[in-house]
């Protein structure tokens, strides 16, 4: 569908009206929980903007149809926890860990993993402050990093149904997210506190150990909260599934690194990595989605065509963007995102089939971002740098955020092939023109 | 003699003696010292990472290594900061943050092997059970001093024993405690806790001891160091005391660090709290709301970065507090 218009990245109105020529019955089509009767997800993404993501008027979207089908899956998110709830199914909120829990959540088949950390791009979808004021009500500090929006998500319970079970990852990982963690007691909820580990060469058996326990205290909770004593088979199906989606993606990744001009944006890159970590909540059908999305890609690479200019300066990203409109504007300006560090490492590499499953889990989360040391998180941008394909890094700090404050200067040291710049995230609509000049003097120093 | 950096009370100080070289804990706290470490972090690590990253860099000839641990995420990261601008070996304490006494006994064992390496000696039974000694010594003479200023009226305030605690901090017993006490004080009554009380903070202590008596206190500086009590004079002994000392605000679940405050707060009967935060440290300023609730007394709130350029408002603030929370008290 639409492979008749050119590659490009489209505005609201533009996919409105493009949105026209899709038929019904391929409307009916695509479902979630393969339910046709209620599973819809195919619209407009200006459909989401009257619910209230006014962030949308402004971004720009890839223009092909699974990009369509992408952007309503994610934005349908909500209301597919929801339905899930309703339908008897077990929501189970995996916090903090990134990649590695929800695979043994799925591995239950009525329940659903979410991760609340996702929804710290509400306020900037949104445009709204209404989740940040929330927090500061809570008693979180005004210099906080963005995800205290995730507490006055839970204390509006609004924006996802109540979990039957949290799971709280916490250790040698991000401060700011653990003490909004702690705070989830005081306003009602229990969760299962489950131990990070530091990572450390020459621990790593010692540490794979201990992340076995942990992990072995979750798979007894669910088979408590579904009554289901499965095998540990079950397990290994999921870290199956979890594998070909993790496949998929690096296929991905590299066939848009390697294409000669881009043939996919950095917002719909972003939100497919981030899709590794649990498959927005129907693994099944975002299979299907990134499927598509690659074969997209691969018939765009196969033209040579793509979304942005041939001679898009290569740079890396460091820390998830928290506002999604910072990776248009950097495309706007003559750049292409070639490679990222979102902190998602553990979500990203391959789990071993051929190992006791919870072994091959926790060796995959040795991998994890934020549990060892910044020269090894940024390792592959270095390389990257000095292989010459990438000209300057943006870091995306967030004012507060424990782990931003201590780790930039130490990338910059580590970075000085080329220019760094690292900018603080400014709240939900709060892109200056100051900080618009900022990103263009850096790219024109990397010019 | 050689000093050891070490940033944590869990980090046992026995064991960074039996090497030989002088256990010193990094706890300053100064603007300059401070803005001497944002050379090498952002405006907003918090300033007491910050200021002994300054110190250490300012003072790297006088240490041979230092030992930190995995507090908070901060703490932790100052580590590799450490190591990237300075010559000096580093070791890392993974101190677990939900109940795991296996990953700290763990730990501990890793630990006596960096120590045994940088001291270029064998930590015996012997040698440990002497250090023990000694630094037992030294905390039950904090532990005396400690029920003066729990006393009613206390005897004993919370800004001479800081000058202990720094003496403890710094590795130099005092040749003898204080047998005479300050004039007793009949202020109303406050707990004092909070992020960490630096080595410089004194007058700060001073300025609230003018309207208020802290008669007990949970913050690294003072008096962590009283909290543990090594039973048997050994290894074993010190992975004991050491983790089951009363739990940090970072612990998970961190009911217990409420159910010691609580208990603290009734026993040395409590008028008021007040809680000292620095910038970014986020480990106390979220709680700050749910203290406030949980311990049912009211609290007088004080953030710093370091400086005393809000000296006058704190001085109003401070007696107003005291004002307020004279007929006030925990029972
Ligand atoms: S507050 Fe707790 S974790 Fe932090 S330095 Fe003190 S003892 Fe260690
Ligand atoms: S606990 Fe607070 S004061 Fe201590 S290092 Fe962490 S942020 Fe700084």
């Amino acid at each position: 569908m639409f492979s008749e218009v050119a590659p490009k990245r489209i505005t609201l109105s533009e996919w409105s009206r493009q949105f026209r020529k899709v038929p019904d019955e391929v409307i009916k089509k695509f479902n979630y929980y393969q339910n046709s009767d209620w599973g819809r997800y195919l619209s407009p993404p200006a459909t989401f903007f009257v619910y209230g993501a006014r962030e949308l008027k402004e971004l720009k979207f890839d223009n092909s149809f699974s990009s369509l089908r992408l952007w309503g899956f994610v934005f349908n998110e909500s209301e597919r926890l929801f339905r899930a709830k309703q339908t008897g199914r077990k929501v189970i909120a995996t916090m903090g860990d990134l990649g590695i829990i929800p695979v043994i959540v799925m591995a239950f088949p009525e329940a659903i993993p979410f991760y609340p950390e996702c929804f710290w791009w509400v306020p900037f979808y949104n445009k709204s402050n209404v989740l940040l004021t929330r927090a500061s009500e809570l008693g979180i500090p005004e210099a906080t990093c963005f995800s205290k929006a995730i507490l006055a998500a839970f204390s509006k319970r609004a924006y996802f149904p109540v979990p039957d079970l949290i799971i709280a990852a916490t250790g040698a990982s991000c401060d700011d997210y653990s003490c909004l963690m702690q705070l989830l007691e005081d306003i009602g909820y229990n969760p299962l506190w489950v131990e990070i580990p530091l990572r450390r060469q020459g621990s790593e058996e010692r540490v794979a150990g201990y992340l076995i326990e942990e992990y072995q205290k979750i798979w007894q909770k669910m088979v408590e909260i579904t009554g289901r004593n499965l095998q540990k088979e079950e397990l290994k199906k999921s870290i199956r599934k979890a594998n070909y989606l993790r496949s998929l993606v690096k296929e991905l990744k590299e066939t848009v690194s390697q294409a000669k001009i881009a043939p996919l944006p950095a917002l719909e890159m972003m939100v497919i990595e981030f899709g590794n970590l649990y498959g927005y909540g129907d693994f099944a059908e975002w299979i299907k989605i990134v499927e598509g999305i690659l074969q997209t890609v691969k018939e765009r690479v196969a033209k040579g065509i793509g979304v942005l200019r041939e001679d898009a300066i290569p740079i890396a990203w460091v820390t998830p963007s928290a506002d999604p409109i910072l990776l248009n504007l950097i495309e706007d300006f003559g750049c292409r995102v070639l490679t990222t560090e979102y902190l998602i490492n553990q979500a990203l590499v391959p789990i071993s089939e051929n190992l006791d499953p919870f072994l091959a889990l926790a060796q995959a989360f040795l991998n994890a971002s934020l549990i060892g040391t910044t020269k090894e998180r940024i390792r592959r941008i270095k390389e990257e740098v000095e292989k010459g394909r990438i000209k300057g890094v943006l870091i995306t700090n967030v004012l507060g955020a424990s782990h931003c404050a201590l780790e930039t200067k130490l990338m910059e040291e580590e970075l000085q092939a080329v220019p760094v710049l690292a900018i603080d995230v400014p709240s939900p609509g709060g892109i200056t023109e100051q900080l618009k000049t900022r990103l263009e003097a850096f790219i024109e120093t990397i010019k | 003699m050689g000093l050891i950096g070490y940033t944590c009370s869990y980090i046992p100080v026995e064991l960074l003696s039996a090497t030989g070289f002088l256990p010193y804990r990094l706890i300053h706290g100064t603007i300059s010292f401070s803005e001497k470490g944002e050379e090498v972090v952002k405006v907003d690590a918090c300033p007491l990472v910050k200021a002994n990253l300054g110190y250490l860099l300012e003072n790297e000839k006088r240490f041979v290594g230092v030992v930190g641990a995995t507090g908070c995420d901060l703490a932790r990261r100052q580590l590799e900061v450490i190591t990237h601008f300075t010559s000096l070996p580093v070791h890392i304490l993974n101190n677990p943050r939900t109940d795991n006494p296996k990953i700290f006994n763990d730990e501990i064992e890793e630990l006596v092997k960096f120590l045994e390496k940088l001291g270029q000696k064998k930590l015996t039974p012997e040698l440990v059970a002497r250090e023990i000694e000694r630094w037992e010594n030294f905390r039950e003479g904090l532990r005396v001093m400690d029920q003066q200023r729990k006393a009613k009226p206390s005897l004993f305030s919370t800004s001479d024993f800081h000058k202990l605690c720094i003496s403890y901090h710094k590795g130099n017993p005092p040749a003898n405690f204080p047998s005479s006490t300050s004039s007793p004080s009949t202020n109303p009554r406050v707990y004092l806790l909070g992020s960490p009380i630096s080595y410089e903070a004194n007058p700060f202590l001073q300025l609230l001891e003018k309207d208020l008596q802290i008669v007990g206190d949970f913050n690294c500086g003072i008096s962590r160091p009283l909290l543990i009590k090594i039973r048997e004079k050994n290894l074993t002994g010190i992975k004991e005391a050491y983790y089951h000392q009363p739990p940090c605000i970072f612990k998970r679940p961190n009911k217990k660090f409420y159910e010691w405050v609580s208990m603290e707060l009734k026993e040395r009967h409590c008028q008021g709290i007040v809680a000292w935060t620095l910038d970014y440290c986020d480990n106390y300023e979220f709680e700050l709301s749910r203290m406030e609730k949980t311990f049912g007394l009211p609290l007088l709130r004080i953030r710093s970065d370091f400086s005393f350029s809000h000296i006058s408002q704190w001085q109003l603030r401070i007696a107003a507090f005291a004002e307020s929370i004279k007929e006030n008290i925990y029972v």
